[in-house]
């Protein structure tokens, strides 16, 4: 049996892939430690997961809050912020935390994260292998590969860290998308998994008997249809114009809507809650309205189901085009879509079957990528050298 | 040059929609990232249009500058450029 340590920030997209993993991991009999902000990493892992702490809670509302300021910035601004003041500090402030508890886990890999630097820097430091984690499949194409200036800026600040192009491990990395979203070769170190969704944890409720039309207003009509609009836990001030002409656009639309936002006044068809188990609800949906995050687009396609997506930031236009490409769903401009372009796309979506035929295909190469089962197969290989 | 302004705001204003550009006057000094919060497919959009319009390569216009000066890219910028291409 071995040993393995993930490396994750607190963020919920980058945990979630790592709880699955992690959790196939146990399964199998080896020893699992994650090493993050202790506070975000229990509510996501499962029961008695070993936990080391590398971020306090000082630091975390402290990224909160930076992130607060980070949603106000458009443009090129959003990514200088996100290096120079997001992803570059955070990496120093965990290497201590990971320093130690690489000490006293005495790991066999670590599996790092694309946004926990420390990972790599303290697993080479320790001469320790180090594979990773990739919560989103955008950085493998390279975004910025039309601007090669910002490019070498991003490599540098990489280097400067850690001496190299951390962001990738040249032993393993973990993809949770297939071939059907990303398509472009890479080398054999590049492990399509599909998205980890066995052994996840949700621990919010939810009142299932809205779904059967018994506790809403509906009239008790059974719901043939419904629809989840999340646009996953940051969104700001846009955020709440394109919440505003979301509820508009399914004012009198024949479908149930669960919401993820906080309480406003909303139609009859709409339940309201600031936040859901999404994995849990999945199989009851027909679409997603999403921003695009990568966690949510592949659990949505790992049930077939079309997407509208209004992509906000970072990873979040290329897996929009991504979706796209796929045929899987139809993609809307997040700061200017109007109520109208919102109902038109996800009338698409749910009544036009080419949409969730070609989301169903991408269901099917992820059941084919194998998931987290794939995921640790690739792990205990890299420990057996 | 002032038609090039023109027609370039007009361009802009096509790829926006108007109604997300009232009180808001496209000038030389109108920037693309912070006063448009131009998004990406916009942005892919909007250099179709000036490729068809002035035969000018939007894409590697930028992929000259570093993340600052696309950071401060103005329109007055893009403007010079199309003027001294075309």
């Amino acid at each position: 049996m071995s040993r393995f340590l993930f490396v994750v920030p607190p963020l919920t997209g980058h945990v979630n892939p790592t709880a699955s993993v992690g959790g196939e991991l146990l399964a199998r009999g080896h020893e699992v430690a994650w090493v993050g902000h202790p506070g975000t990493l229990a509510r996501l892992l499962p029961d008695g997961a070993r936990i080391f702490p590398a971020i306090d809670d000082l630091l975390e509302a402290d990224i909160r809050a930076k992130r607060e300021r980070w949603l106000a910035l458009r443009g090129m601004a959003v990514l200088k912020f996100f290096w120079e003041e997001f992803l570059i500090p955070l990496g120093h402030a965990m290497v201590p935390g990971v320093d130690t508890a690489v000490r006293a886990f005495q790991p066999d890999v670590v599996v790092a994260d694309q946004q926990a630097l420390a990972g790599p820097l303290v697993a080479r430091n320790s001469g320790l292998p180090w594979v990773t984690s990739a919560s989103t499949s955008a950085e493998l194409v390279n975004p910025l590969r039309t601007m090669p200036k910002v490019d070498a800026w991003v490599r540098d600040l990489l280097h400067d860290f850690a001496g190299g192009d951390i962001r990738f491990s040249d032993r393993l990395v973990l993809v949770y998308s297939s071939k059907a979203l990303v398509r472009e070769e890479f080398g054999d170190e590049v492990a399509f998994v599909g998205p980890a969704l066995a052994h996840r944890v949700e621990r919010v409720g939810f009142p299932w008997e809205w779904l059967a039309g018994g506790a809403g207003p509906l009239g008790g009509v059974a719901r043939e249809r419904c629809v989840l609009v999340s646009l996953g836990t940051l969104n700001g001030p846009a955020g709440e114009r394109f919440l505003g002409q979301a509820l508009e656009a399914v004012t009198d639309l024949p479908v149930g809507v669960v919401m993820v936002a906080e309480p406003r006044p909303a139609p009859p068809n709409v339940l309201m809650l600031p936040s859901v188990p999404q994995l849990a609800l999945m199989p009851h949906l027909d679409a997603v309205v999403t921003h695009g995050g990568h966690n949510t687009v592949c659990e949505a396609l790992a049930h077939g189901l079309p997407l509208v997506v209004a992509p906000i930031r970072d990873d979040q236009p290329t897996v929009a085009a991504q979706v796209v490409a796929a045929g899987a769903g139809v993609r809307l401009t997040y700061s200017r879509a109007r109520a109208a372009d919102i109902r038109s796309a996800l009338e698409s979506v749910l009544d036009e079957p080419e949409y969730a035929a070609a989301a169903d295909n991408v269901r099917a190469s992820f059941l084919a990528a194998g998931g987290a089962a794939a995921a640790a197969d690739r792990l205990e290989k890299v420990v057996a050298g | 040059m002032d038609e090039v302004l023109q027609q370039v705001a007009k361009l802009i204003t096509e790829v926006v929609g108007p109604d997300f550009l009232l009180g808001v006057e496209i000038t030389r000094d109108t920037t693309f990232s912070d006063d448009l919060g131009l998004e990406s497919i916009e942005f892919v959009a909007l250099a179709d249009k000036l490729n068809a319009h002035y035969g000018v390569d939007l894409v590697a216009f930028l992929a000259d500058m570093d993340i600052d000066e696309i950071m401060a890219m103005s329109v007055g910028r893009l403007v010079d450029h199309i003027t001294a291409r075309v």
